[in-house]
């Protein structure tokens, strides 16, 4: 016992004199309250495995070990794959362990609302040092009184897409309105160059692309009460019937059954002329010049540009994956679980995070646009500000569990997926506009 | 074995043979390919004119270096092994004795334990693994591979005791009958006489109980969570799927090198099954 | 619930004389029953009984994750019949079901037959052939994703070469297909299993059977129908059971394949279960849903069951 309590206190006495270094106000205040969760000293942090695994690397070898000495706590970071994080976090929550922190995708706080810690305090203090967090980090993790996640990130959704191409057809840049886009698509799916999208079940690519469209051309889900069904309008309808032309015309039809990752394959083999993704095609086909090659055989990164979605006749929109920290109620170690967040969301640490993600994540406050990784590649610079034109699946309602139902059963997806198979658009509005009175019944 | 002309050999044996090997390694063979294929090939649409989707000019070890340098997968590897084996004695030794009571003795309400164990089999594992957390939790079992061990069997039991089951039922009674008169106990009767006409049966059995085990996901994911802990279609799945993009040849090479393994053994077993045979039905 | 089989009665043999009291007490039938049941009943009743009974309970509230909920009686259930996703997830189901076993069993038997004969290679052929079984279906379905992939699609590939199609067949994408697809791939997965296991109960017919009918001028055809086929049906009968079960409640293929999609197109019982209980959170319509098959199974099982038992008393 008495080496153990002497080697805790070298460490601390290490931690003391590196927050000192650093200089980070965070650091120095957790440092300084270190002894009092000696004891319990491990926080498990349950993430996604990240697009870039030199993010993950990073938080394993460098944060990691960091925390140790900044915090006294030993941080095991778990990293799986996205589409199995809900299956861990039900079972965590239903038997009452597991994970202390859990990163959530979209709205999941909202879901498990009933176990998870109160984080006001650190939200607020987070959001003030750090110029406001954005709207659609804050719809997901704030129930309308409280905080019930501390927003961590949110991934970007631009439209990626081939200069080249483009330019070929006479468009120097990206269309502005989505019958531009429609047109040109046309011209490019006759040289065999289709837009590529998904219309399947995937929790990233398709409802990005379709709630968006949706809101541009004035359609919704609810009203603001978050209980009246409006989605049976003649916005609706409008946007539905475009959409089946449109994709007719411009779009790659086996996009129906894609996943997040069809589309990055093929914008990457060359078969679509552009695609609504993260960052993730452009940054991989940077890493791997000789790899990823044009028809001409010059690198495929430098023929990439992003841009948002075109507007619609009710203005231009995004939707981007937006992620956050929850911290769980079964914790047993919530105070120090509760530093650890303070610690790794503070400036000084979240920096060397979000330096490696280049531009793949941007942060959850306004303060990242300013960051100097911007000025780096003026090709990522569309996503900067993307997170400002964000809303969030259930709108204009509340981002509550009613959105994240429709959301989960890809209602309005499937309603365009289903009018491009042939189902006359009236029906296919009516079909998910019911569906989603059964949500809100 | 099939008597006449040497064409009806061929018709009736050799070609629908050879379709299934077709049908049932292709996407095998896909995988082979895949593994060692250049990242450049594997971005490849099939209208391409160099598209060869059969073999590659540029075969290349990278993805298999990946995956044996840059993840655990040995550890995973070795991991799914014992629990898998664990898992499948316990199946099969509880099923080998359950499946023996219930097909070949006499006792109140065996019909009703027979449908108890198999409707057990009826409920869906997405289901259950959500209350079954719970367990593992009061038992302290999360993160070993214990919470698997005695999981697995709650699928692998129902399957074992009644594919037993049918295997007992085809032994003649007389076998029993005759050993009994010549003065063995019943219990003699069961191991030296039953059981050793059983093993093709046991050995089919054991062959599942072992697959289902090697292949389970659900579980795996939801009750580990250190990487050292993980199974292979977990932590392979947790590496190699990052956000949007597939590590295509390495989750291709984890999914050969997790199985050849295992077809290597198997064929050692099959062999047996026959040898096993030969002495024991003639009786 | 109780299906007896066919245990004829016997005369109880009395323990002879000189031998220990466990040995007496083992020659009780229903005392090593109780022994040999044991390790079984202990292993089940620990870590199935509470969880199913768990989940009967969480269907009839209104709980969600991290909310007990209250007792709502059958209100869950009523929902159901009302959910046009939840229609197209149980025919769908019933399709892919009824199609699979009965290519599966068709195929499986056909392939048993052939590995039951005695050929150059045979060891190795049967193990290799099991590989669909043995790579993790998690793995292997990836691989057919991508096989089935309309802009990578080797598939499509060699049905262009042999001028079979003149354009790309959209696999997944068109909802007719994707079912065809699924229902595909779980057949590859599943044939070797019923061939390894009908392989298996073929070896326990006793070879002189067979010689026998053949010296009395059977024709192979015949041999097959009335000397065979009725010792193979037990073990075939209990392999289509467990078979059955498994497919009804497939999970890891379609999640993999096609998320249930393109518009619910091959939406399964389970992974709707799935969405709903653990993508949404609604824990107790979750539930609903995947005991929502529990009825349907039990009368499949009782009628296989059933006709287990009539095939015996033959």
């Amino acid at each position: 016992m008495a080496r153990i309590g002497r080697r805790k206190l070298l460490k601390l006495a290490g931690a003391g004199a590196v927050a000192a270094r650093s200089g980070g106000i965070a650091a120095i205040l957790a440092a300084g309250r270190a002894p009092a969760y000696a004891q319990a000293s491990s926080v498990h942090w349950l993430r996604w495995n990240d697009f870039v695994p030199a993010s993950d690397e990073l938080l394993k070898k460098e944060i990691a070990p960091a925390a140790e000495k900044a915090l006294g706590i030993k941080l095991n970071i778990e990293t799986i794959n996205g589409n199995d994080l809900q299956a861990r976090t039900t079972s965590a929550i239903q038997s009452g362990s597991g994970p202390d922190v859990i990163c959530a995708l979209n709205n999941w706080p909202q879901l498990y609302a009933e176990s998870v810690v109160d984080v006001s305090d650190l939200a607020e203090e987070i959001g003030k040092a750090q110029g406001g967090f954005y709207e659609e980090s804050k719809v997901v993790a704030n129930d309308g009184k409280k905080w019930i996640a501390l927003p961590w990130c949110v991934l970007g959704a631009m439209i990626c897409y081939r200069k080249s191409w483009f330019a070929e057809e006479g468009a120097n840049k990206f269309p502005e309105t989505w019958e531009e886009y429609r047109a040109l698509g046309k011209k490019l799916k006759a040289k065999g160059r289709p837009i590529g999208q998904t219309l399947g079940h995937t929790f990233g690519d398709a409802p990005t692309f379709t709630y968006p469209y949706l809101w541009s051309w004035g359609g919704k889900e609810v009203e603001a009460d978050g209980k009246t069904v409006v989605l049976d309008s003649k916005a609706t309808v409008d946007s539905v019937k475009f959409m089946t032309g449109f994709w007719k015309d411009a779009h790659d039809e086996g996009g129906l059954a894609w996943d997040d990752t069809n589309n990055n394959r093929a914008f990457l083999s060359g078969t679509i002329s552009a695609t609504l993704n993260g960052a993730s095609i452009y940054l991989l086909a940077k890493s791997k010049p000789d790899t990823y090659l044009t028809e001409k055989g010059t690198p495929l990164w430098e023929d990439i540009l992003h841009s948002p979605l075109p507007k619609g006749p009710a203005g231009q929109f995004g939707y981007h994956l937006p992620m956050s920290n929850m911290l769980m109620s079964y914790s047993k170690n919530q105070k120090g679980a509760k530093e650890f967040l303070r610690w790794i969301t503070s400036k000084e640490i979240y920096e060397k995070w979000f330096t490696s993600q280049q531009g793949y994540s941007v942060g959850a406050t306004t303060i990242w646009e300013n960051d100097p990784l911007w000025q780096k590649d003026p090709v990522m610079l569309p996503f900067r500000a993307a997170a400002r034109a964000g809303r969030f699946p259930g709108y204009a309602g509340p981002a509550d569990r009613h959105a994240a139902e429709g959301l989960s059963k890809y209602l309005i997806t499937d309603m365009y997926a289903k009018a491009v198979q042939g189902m006359p658009a009236e029906d296919s509005v009516k079909w998910a506009a019911e569906e989603f009175k059964k949500i809100h019944a | 074995m099939i008597e006449g002309a040497k064409w009806r050999r061929w018709l009736f044996f050799y070609v629908p043979l050879g379709a299934f090997i077709l049908f049932l390694l292709f996407p095998f063979y896909w995988m082979v390919v895949t593994t060692f294929r250049p990242d450049a090939e594997l971005y490849r649409p099939w209208m391409a004119p160099n598209y060869t989707p059969f073999w590659t000019l540029h075969p290349t070890l990278a993805h298999v270096k990946y995956l044996l340098g840059e993840t655990l997968f040995s550890r995973w590897m070795l991991n799914t092994l014992v629990i898998s084996i664990a898992a499948t004695a316990i199946s099969l030794f509880c099923g080998l004795l359950a499946g023996y009571a219930l097909s070949r003795l006499d006792f109140p309400f065996a019909g009703s334990l027979g449908t108890g164990i198999f409707v057990t089999y009826l409920v869906p594992q997405t289901l259950l693994f959500i209350p079954l957390a719970d367990i593992i939790r009061n038992f302290r079992l999360g993160d070993t591979p214990w919470s698997l061990i005695l999981t697995y069997p709650t699928f692998l039991i129902p399957f074992c005791t009644w594919l037993l089951m049918g295997y007992f039922k085809a032994i003649p009674k007389e076998l029993e009958e005759c050993a009994r008169i010549d003065g063995a106990t019943r219990w003699k009767a069961m191991v030296y006489i039953i059981f050793p006409i059983a093993v093709p049966g046991i050995l089919s059995a054991g062959i599942f109980a072992f697959t289902l085990s090697w292949n389970e996901f659900i579980y795996a994911l939801v009750f580990l969570s250190s990487p050292e802990q993980k199974t292979v279609s977990v932590g392979v799945t947790s590496e190699l799927i990052r956000g949007d993009v597939f590590f295509w040849g390495a989750l291709m090479a984890g999914a050969l090198l997790g199985s050849i393994p295992v077809a290597v053994i198997y064929s050692f077993f099959v062999e047996h099954y026959v040898a096993g045979l030969t002495g024991s039905v003639k009786g | 619930m109780a299906v007896p089989y066919a245990l004829t009665e016997r005369p109880s043999y009395a323990g002879a004389p000189r031998r220990g009291p466990v040995t007496r007490l083992l020659e009780d039938q229903r005392w090593l029953a109780a022994v040999l049941l044991a390790p079984t009943i202990v292993l089940l009743g620990l870590f199935i009984a509470y969880p199913f009974v768990k989940g009967v309970e969480l269907s009839v509230t209104d709980a969600t994750v991290g909310v007990a909920g209250h007792f709502v009686g059958l209100r869950n259930f009523a929902a159901l019949m009302g959910d046009s996703i939840f229609r197209i997830a149980v025919a769908n189901t019933f399709l892919y079901t009824a199609v699979t076993t009965v290519f599966k069993l068709a195929l499986g038997l056909w392939l048993a037959l052939l590995l039951n004969r005695h050929f150059k290679g045979k060891a190795l052929t049967r193990a290799f052939v099991l590989l669909p079984f043995i790579i993790p279906t998690v793995l292997s379905t990836f691989a057919w994703k991508w096989m089935f992939d309309p802009t990578f699609s080797v598939i499509n590939w060699t049905l262009f070469r042999l001028g079979l199609i003149h354009a790309r067949i959209n696999w997944l994408g068109d909802p007719g297909l994707a079912m065809v697809s699924v229902i595909i791939v779980n057949i590859w997965r599943g044939v070797p299993f019923y061939a390894i296991s009908l392989l298996a109960g073929l070896q326990t017919i006793n070879p002189e059977l067979q010689e026998a009918a053949a010296i009395d001028g059977a024709r192979p055809w015949q041999r097959f129908r009335y000397v065979t086929w009725p010792l193979l049906l037990p073990v075939t009968m209990v392999v289509v059971l467990f078979s059955i079960i498994q497919t009804f409640a497939d999970f890891q293929l379609v999640y993999v394949l096609t998320g249930g999609g393109p518009a619910n197109a091959t939406q399964l019982f389970a992974t709707y279960a799935y969405q709903i209980g653990v993508g949404t959170g609604l824990l107790s319509q979750g539930a609903a849903v995947s005991l929502a098959m529990f009825p349907v199974l039990l009368v499949v099982v009782i009628v296989q069951l059933l006709y287990i038992r009539r095939v015996e008393i033959h």
